[in-house]
């Protein structure tokens, strides 16, 4: 999975440009799938992308169109996906979005991810399966649940963000 | 035909009518100008009435990109404002970075031109499909962050972006910016009280619209190399620690940062306010303009306040320019004046004027509605800034900006204010950078260094000079000869950048982009073919149709001048002691390079 340290995002969008342009040859925030957001009053930079979490509630799928790879990345059938949107809805983070008839969620690549080569920041870092311990996003699930993608996208960072606020604030005060 | 790079269409908006038209951008008008600054240059000298009023409905409020803005093109991430300006009456723009220009890229329009004037203060929210017009008197006096954390939830969607003005755009004070990415300004010439004239609090944009470009594997590998040049850079290290705070004390070693209201060259605390100093104790991280990756920006914690930035000219301006040694409170002011949206440069030069003027006796405190103030006093500082963004008391007059309330003042008086055609001057005095000099004094726009940004006489490359400039005294900082030269050289370099709308700091003062380079991103982004010559030539078309826009708007040869401060006041002390600008002969060899004749 791809692990994030917000405490380095500079909020550059590297990894968001390349994500697009090597997956599809054009520059499109839409069909990026690690998606950068700024919330500029509380300095927080970071990019949002499928945590691997130990629910997977994508994995609901109605439809079974999604599967996991050998690193533990989610991969969409398009032809089994009906777009009903489920995915999107249920995962916590709005990791997984639909655009253009499309569903994008992190494929690392299929095991080289773009993303961490574009970062030089070390803002995130990637370590296949088993190396790291699934997060859980149950108690943010129940937080998002009526939000869109993008709502979900802005809480998850601010909730990631508070502690590392108060650090910076501890040391300026 | 304009399949690659560029959105391809222009949004015109009339506020007073509540209607917008999309356009086709005309491939044949768009080819010689690029994109960017140029390109709104020329829809201003084609469609403005010269005679309007700057802060009347019919000015007209020009947002460009270029077209490898928010491409794989590192630092491709400023968008260019343009108007009439308030500071002025002349020619304005100022350029800003963050995510905005990336995000109006993707709403596919090039070009967003603003005309009339709301009821109401408004916002327009603009996506692919075009605009919507929303009423938001409650957001009137809200500073931009508040006004963007609104129009974010109102909207439910956090990757919008806003540009907005604060209370002093509102207040229409003629130096009044506007900010978006909470802390990126468009900070020159007063853009901000445009937009407060026209009743629009805000521009919001969303776009879903892909960027392609014509041979996608060979602009990645030209980008490529650049990339390198940027991370390769002897001061990289140096940029990404500090940003343009570096050059509080690289301009302290050359005798050039301004002290006292450019009463002195050379700042004897300046271990107390210096880039190091803010990057070992007050930031917390840094912080990057779209696709960059030299992250040269920073966000900073101090006890009362936190923000992006600051940037050299903010420092400098809230520290030795006006005798203050308090880092922290400089701090505190970028903070503030991004949130009500004013420009630094005017604020710091009409208080340094104030307090030089009212250290020789030449303003009594009665002439200021009792306002007396001595270097250094920052309660003052905080009271008078105050009173400026909301034009109370004395602000009233003193948001007109220096020159104009200098009027009311003698001779002696009116010579202090350190200006250029009403615009006023940068923090790096011209004594000791000769080039700079030339540049303040010609600059389109009033007293302004980035219109050529001429680095280069800084570098000390002797050889490089002669073959450049053909003398070596072209890199000799002190020497005037050749400076003409590199002038009509480096404000083409600078055009170029504002074009392609890139970060003036990579692209001409790391000395990453060329005209051979620039010719190959074009051809594998745009699909179209410039030489290195024919870029020249338009270029130059561009600087001179800027020369004669602004003689419609009655600017004569004789506005090309220095204060007289830096022609005959030599520095007392320091590495540029004794030293002065004779200004008059580079100007007249700056206007034959041009063919100009008054």
């Amino acid at each position: 999975m791809i692990k994030v340290d917000l405490t380095k995002c500079t909020g550059c969008r590297r990894c968001e440009v390349v994500c697009a342009f090597f997956h599809t040859g054009r520059i499109n925030r839409q069909k990026s799938r690690i998606k950068v957001l700024s919330l500029y009053e509380l300095g927080l930079d970071g990019p949002i992308v499928c945590n691997q979490c130990q629910e997977r509630y994508c994995m609901r799928c109605p439809d079974n169109a999604m599967s996991l790879g050998k690193d533990g990345q989610v991969i969409v059938s398009p032809t089994v996906c009906t777009l009903c949107e489920i995915c999107e809805k249920l995962c916590p983070i709005g990791a997984i979005e639909i655009h253009d008839d499309i569903v994008y969620v992190c494929d690392l690549c299929g095991g080289k991810p773009k993303c961490i080569e574009a970062c030089s920041e070390g803002a995130i870092e990637f370590n296949r399966q088993n190396q790291i311990r699934s997060p859980s996003l149950s108690e943010v699930f129940k937080k998002t649940k009526r939000k869109n993608a993008s709502q979900k996208r802005q809480s998850f960072l601010k909730e990631q963000g508070i502690e590392i606020r108060k650090k910076w604030r501890a040391r300026h005060a | 035909m304009l399949k690659y790079g560029y959105g391809g269409r222009i949004l015109r908006i009339n506020l007073t009518e509540r209607r917008f038209r999309i356009e086709e951008l005309n491939s044949s008008w768009v080819k010689p100008v690029i994109g960017g600054r140029a390109a709104n240059t020329k829809m201003l000298f084609e469609e403005l009435d010269f005679k309007c009023d700057p802060l009347g409905p019919k000015n007209i409020l020009i947002f460009g990109v270029g077209p490898l803005t928010g491409s794989l093109l590192p630092a491709s991430a400023y968008y260019t404002v343009t108007a009439r300006s308030p500071m002025t009456g002349i020619l304005g723009d100022s350029a800003a970075g963050g995510q905005f220009a990336a995000e109006m890229k993707a709403t596919g329009f090039d070009q967003i031109v603003l005309t009339g004037k709301a009821k109401v203060l408004s916002y327009v929210l603009i996506s692919h499909q075009g605009v919507q017009f929303i009423e938001c008197p409650d957001l009137a006096g809200t500073t931009i962050l508040e006004t963007t954390r609104s129009i974010r939830t109102d909207q439910k969607d956090f990757a919008v972006q806003v540009a907005a003005i604060g209370p002093a755009g509102e207040h229409q004070v003629h130096f009044a910016s506007i900010v978006s990415s909470g802390n990126r300004v468009n900070g020159r010439t007063g853009m901000g009280a445009i937009m407060g004239s026209k009743n629009l609090k805000a521009i919001a944009v969303r776009g879903i619209l892909s960027l392609e470009v014509a041979d996608p594997l060979g602009f990645l590998h030209e980008v490529q190399k650049m990339e390198k040049n940027i991370r390769n850079h002897p001061e990289y290290q140096k940029r990404y620690d500090m940003g343009t705070t570096m050059l509080m004390s690289d301009l302290n070693d050359l005798g050039i940062l301004p002290t006292n209201h450019f009463q002195k060259g050379v700042c004897d605390y300046l271990e107390k306010i210096s880039g190091q100093k803010l990057a070992r104790e007050y930031k917390v991280k840094n912080k990057s303009c779209f696709n960059c990756n030299l992250h040269c920006s920073r966000y900073y914690m101090v006890e009362n306040c936190e923000a992006e930035g600051p940037e050299f000219e903010t420092l400098c301006g809230f520290t030795s320019r006006i005798g203050n040694d308090d880092l922290s409170f400089a701090l505190e002011m970028n903070a503030y004046l991004n949130q009500m949206g004013m420009d630094s440069i005017s604020t710091s030069e009409i208080i340094g004027w104030i307090m030089e003027c009212q250290e020789k006796g030449l303003i009594h405190p009665k002439d200021l509605d009792g306002l007396s103030i001595k270097w250094g006093e920052k309660e003052k500082v905080r009271q008078v800034v105050e009173k400026i963004v909301y034009r109370s008391g004395i602000g009233k007059r003193l948001a007109d900006g220096a020159k104009k309330v200098s009027m009311d003042f003698g001779l002696e008086a009116q010579k202090l204010v350190m200006q250029v055609k009403g615009l006023d001057i940068i923090c790096g005095d011209p004594r000791g950078i000769k080039a700079y000099g030339l540049t303040y004094a010609v600059a389109s726009r009033g007293a302004d260094h980035l219109r050529a940004e001429p680095y280069f006489e800084l570098t000390n490359r002797k050889e490089e000079a002669r073959k450049r400039f053909g003398t070596e005294k072209a890199a000799d900082r002190m020497a005037e000869e050749g400076k003409a030269a590199l002038v009509t050289y480096s404000e083409k370099l600078a055009l170029l950048t504002d074009s392609l709308t890139m970060c003036k700091n990579i692209g001409l003062c790391m000395d990453v982009l060329n005209f051979e380079n620039t010719g190959a991103l074009l051809h594998y982004g745009v699909g179209v073919d410039y030489t290195p010559e024919y870029l020249k030539k338009i270029l130059s078309d561009s600087i001179d149709l800027d020369f004669k826009l602004n003689r419609k708007f009655g600017l004569k040869k004789e506005d090309d001048t220095l204060p007289e401060r830096f022609r005959e006041e030599p520095l007392s002390e320091g590495p540029t002691k004794g030293s002065t600008v004779n200004i008059q002969k580079m100007i007249d060899e700056y206007y034959a390079l041009h063919g100009w004749n008054e």
